[in-house]
């Protein structure tokens, strides 16, 4: 390796011209379209036919049902059809979120739905949706999608309660949309849990931040202001404190089971009775309305 | 103050702005993550923070550095007026109001990373629309960037574009090119979605949509890094540039692939098909080379300058570089980064490799390292050197902006190396707290303090650098001299035609697009795909 101390004409001198012949143009060009078609060939022979070919051998597929497959126009993956079983799955919850049922609840029949309120609802819930009796849960803050899973619940058995279930028994799907849409307005918006005074600190920790030794999420990751969880998760915050009490210990029993991947069903298992009365407390205690929009 | 200065300088301090405001966002996310008790931690808190930081770096650094500084290549590059500053102007004010309805809906809890981009998941439109009024301000750039350059080849036929503005477009391009996926989701799937008009959502559709910019999008914010590679690191080096058609192959394959190769962040994703996953990462895979050639280049470049200036020896000519000098100390730094950061990216190309990292800390280490370390201290180092032409004062010490180069080198290894680690631990990205007493996660801890230790250099360096700016520059000028880029060692007489414009360029990658992307989202329309109700989560559900 010689070492130097050059000048600028020098370097000049040693390093390459640039490419300076007109007729050298063409030939670029060329070179560039065939380069990137042959990249693109290269690619694709490996991508869609080699490597396709040599795998699906050990997946016993033809030669052209791996090419095919690697295309994606034959669709039927796994390769091996899974065996067969006479089981059923059995849902816990016929609620079907179509874009028909959000855009009825997003756009009711709001005549509709004062009426059924008026003259079945009102007697146990009272107009605005709050209820005196300690058992009855508030409607007031709850959205209509909360609602109308209720509802829906109750009238195919998915949740039990023969009261509410006799009642919805007469209503239509449109109906029960209506009527939840109705509760849903009158109290538009939400109450901000973050708006609590006070609470034993572990509640607090357990509410925010759940227990992850434990496997227990927060309850506001769904239940929370903006919730993240399923669109039809109540909310708790303002609840009745006997209402909240009873349906996590009924969870935690499997005798309320309309909860889809068990999901409260789980939580409320984990949870000490001690746990379940300070959560019913925290939740029911005055907090802020927080209005929608 | 002259039209040119005032247009680049309002573009240039609403990036930096941003970056200065989105660094505190990024300490404190790190000391929420950290097992040291944080203020105001709460989730919601900390995915705002997270989103608000990533787009005020990724949408309104980038986007307005890129602008700013195009504006100012065009006119010192092309030496005449910059056409059309009128449009310049309205670029930037739609801009800059985009910017602000993006950042009201992060700011009130309406938009979150958590589900503006994942469908069927929306967020408030005025997220939406605020990216796109970002959008259309910089395709306002763009058309200026090939008016500007296209007059000037009238005006000078047969001779060569100079390679910095020769970059700049190459950028546009690739950028019109580049948006043109985010667009179509946003303008006919997403912001429809979340205006209530349309109720549900081909998920897949939209995702294969995204990847198409998700790819690009980041060469976009790395080109000025590279055209001050080229067309500045020589010059300030005290050399020349070892080739000119080296900066233009790079710049072209920059435009041919890293279009066509997005799917390497679907390989999770069901919707497309095993071959194109394949298709896409084996062009992935040539993107490292125009990368390979700029080291290549500018290394030959920089062994130039020091053997001109007395570098002796297999190395002599490294220690005799001119290292005092803020661009050349930053291309050196931006190359070590670059080292670890392209590595890290080679990892998350492989089809098989990406499992391992899939969603880690790994990926935010490896994003951080190559934009936020290796193109944005270029990004510095490009102010540094043309704030004396904007400001009309030159610096009164170049070692305050050195000590804020090493800084951020220092704090950026120091951060993102220990996530890398935590990344093959299998530490989750965008998750906002860790509950260290769990054994499994508990070594964790001191490693993310580390990295906060880094978080907190960075900060100190951002301040550093916008202290720099409106302080050190008051040295009144000597004379006020044009600005000039570096120059090649062989004075650039002609270049392949091919090599002057962008129409071959264009129709290849048309073919490439077409090749990578024509069957995964003709596919959507083909096949009948199954679609998601939509859920607006900024209305709660």
């Amino acid at each position: 390796m010689p070492s130097f101390t050059a000048s600028i004409g020098e370097v000049s001198a040693m390093t390459q011209p640039p490419i300076s012949e007109e007729g050298q143009d063409g030939r670029f060009a060329t070179r560039a379209v065939v380069t990137v078609i042959a990249i693109v060939v290269i690619a694709g022979l490996l991508g869609f036919v080699l490597i396709p070919i040599a795998q699906g051998q050990s997946a016993g597929l033809s030669a052209f049902q791996a090419i095919c497959r690697s295309l994606g126009i034959q669709p039927g993956s796994p390769a091996f059809r899974q065996p067969s079983s006479a089981t059923v799955a059995q849902p816990v919850s016929m609620v079907a979120w179509t874009p028909e049922v959000i855009e009825r609840l997003h756009r009711p029949n709001e005549e509709n739905g004062s009426d059924i309120a008026a003259n079945i609802c009102v007697s146990c819930h009272i107009e605005s949706g709050a209820a005196y009796d300690p058992k009855i849960p508030h409607m007031e803050g709850q959205s209509a999608f909360a609602i109308y899973k209720q509802l829906h619940d109750f009238k195919n058995g998915a949740r039990v309660n023969e009261l509410m279930a006799t009642i919805v028994q007469n209503l239509d799907d449109d109906q029960m949309a209506d009527v939840a849409a109705h509760f849903a307005v009158l109290t538009k918006g939400a109450l901000d849990p973050r708006t609590i005074s006070s609470g034993d600190p572990d509640i607090v920790r357990l509410v925010e931040f759940g227990n992850s030794a434990r496997g227990l999420p927060s309850c506001a990751s769904c239940h929370g202001v903006h919730a993240g969880g399923p669109i039809e998760t109540p909310t708790l915050s303002g609840q009745r404190k006997d209402y909240l009490a009873t349906q996590l210990q009924a969870f935690a029993k499997g005798e309320r089971h309309n909860d889809i991947y068990t999901r409260m069903r789980s939580i409320a298992a984990k949870l000490r009775d001690d746990e379940i009365e300070k959560l019913a407390e925290y939740y029911s205690a005055q907090l802020l309305f927080r209005p929608q929009d | 103050m002259r039209s040119l200065e005032r247009l680049t300088l309002a573009h240039l301090w609403v990036a930096f702005a941003a970056f200065a405001i989105a660094c505190f966002f990024g300490v404190w996310q790190m000391w929420a993550r950290s097992p040291l008790p944080a203020p105001f931690v709460t989730p919601d808190n900390y995915f705002l923070a997270v989103t608000e930081h990533g787009v005020s770096m990724a949408f309104v650094l980038t986007t307005f550095f890129v602008m700013g500084f195009g504006y100012f290549t065009a006119e010192t590059a092309l030496e005449r007026p910059l056409p059309g500053k009128t449009f310049g102007w309205i670029g930037f004010i739609l801009g800059l109001i985009g910017a602000a309805m993006a950042s009201y809906a992060i700011l009130s809890g309406r938009a979150s990373v958590l589900y503006t981009f994942y469908p069927p998941l929306t967020a408030s439109p005025y997220f939406y629309l605020g990216l796109v009024l970002v959008i259309v301000g910089s395709w306002i750039w763009c058309v200026l960037m090939i008016v500007a350059m296209a007059q000037w080849k009238r005006a000078n036929p047969n001779v060569p574009v100079p390679l910095a503005m020769f970059g700049t477009v190459a950028n546009a391009i690739m950028w019109l090119w580049t948006t043109a996926g985010v667009a179509a989701e946003v303008l006919f799937i997403v912001l429809p979605a979340s205006l209530g008009l349309i109720h549900t959502i081909d998920v897949g559709l939209t995702r294969t949509l995204f990847s198409w910019t998700l790819h690009p999008i980041v060469y976009f914010w790395l080109f000025p890094a590279y055209i001050a590679f080229y067309t500045m690191a020589p010059k300030a080096a005290g050399g020349r540039l070892y080739s000119d058609l080296m900066g233009r192959l790079s710049f072209v394959l920059f435009i041919l692939y890293s279009l066509p190769v997005g799917f390497h962040h679907l390989f999770m994703d069901p919707q497309e098909p095993a071959g194109f996953k394949f298709l896409q990462m084996f062009l992935t895979l040539l993107v490292t080379v125009p990368t390979l050639l700029t080291i290549f280049t500018i290394t030959a470049s920089f062994e130039i300058a020091g053997r001109l200036r007395g570098g002796r020896g297999l190395f002599g000519w490294i220690p005799a570089l001119p290292w005092e000098r803020p661009m050349v100390l930053a291309t050196g730094l931006s190359f070590v980064m670059l080292f670890f950061g392209g590595g890290g990216g080679l990892v998350n190309m492989g089809y098989g490799l990406n499992a391992m990292v899939h969603n880690t800390s790994w990926v935010t280490a490896h994003f951080h390292l190559i934009f936020g370390g290796a193109v944005v201290v270029m990004y510095f180092a490009i102010a540094y050197e043309i704030w004396p032409r904007l400001v009309g004062h030159e610096p009164s010490s170049s070692m305050p902006q050195r000590i804020q180069l090493w800084l951020w080198f220092l704090g950026m290894m120091t951060m993102s190396l220990p996530w890398h680690w935590l990344g093959l631990q299998g530490q989750w990205r965008r998750v906002a707290q860790f509950d260290y007493s769990n054994p499994i996660i508990a070594a964790w801890g001191p490693w993310v303090v580390v990295s906060l230790i880094g978080g907190l250099l960075l900060l100190a360096s951002a301040l550093l650098f916008v202290w720099n700016l409106l302080f050190l520059y008051r040295k009144p000028e000597a004379a006020r001299l044009p600005f000039r880029f570096a120059l090649p060692v062989h004075p650039v007489t002609h270049v392949p035609a091919s090599l002057n414009g962008f129409g071959l360029w264009n129709v290849l990658v048309a073919f490439l697009m077409l090749a990578a992307f024509g069957w995964p989202i003709a596919q959507a329309f083909v096949i009948e795909a199954p679609h998601a109700v939509v859920h607006r989560v900024d209305r709660g559900g």
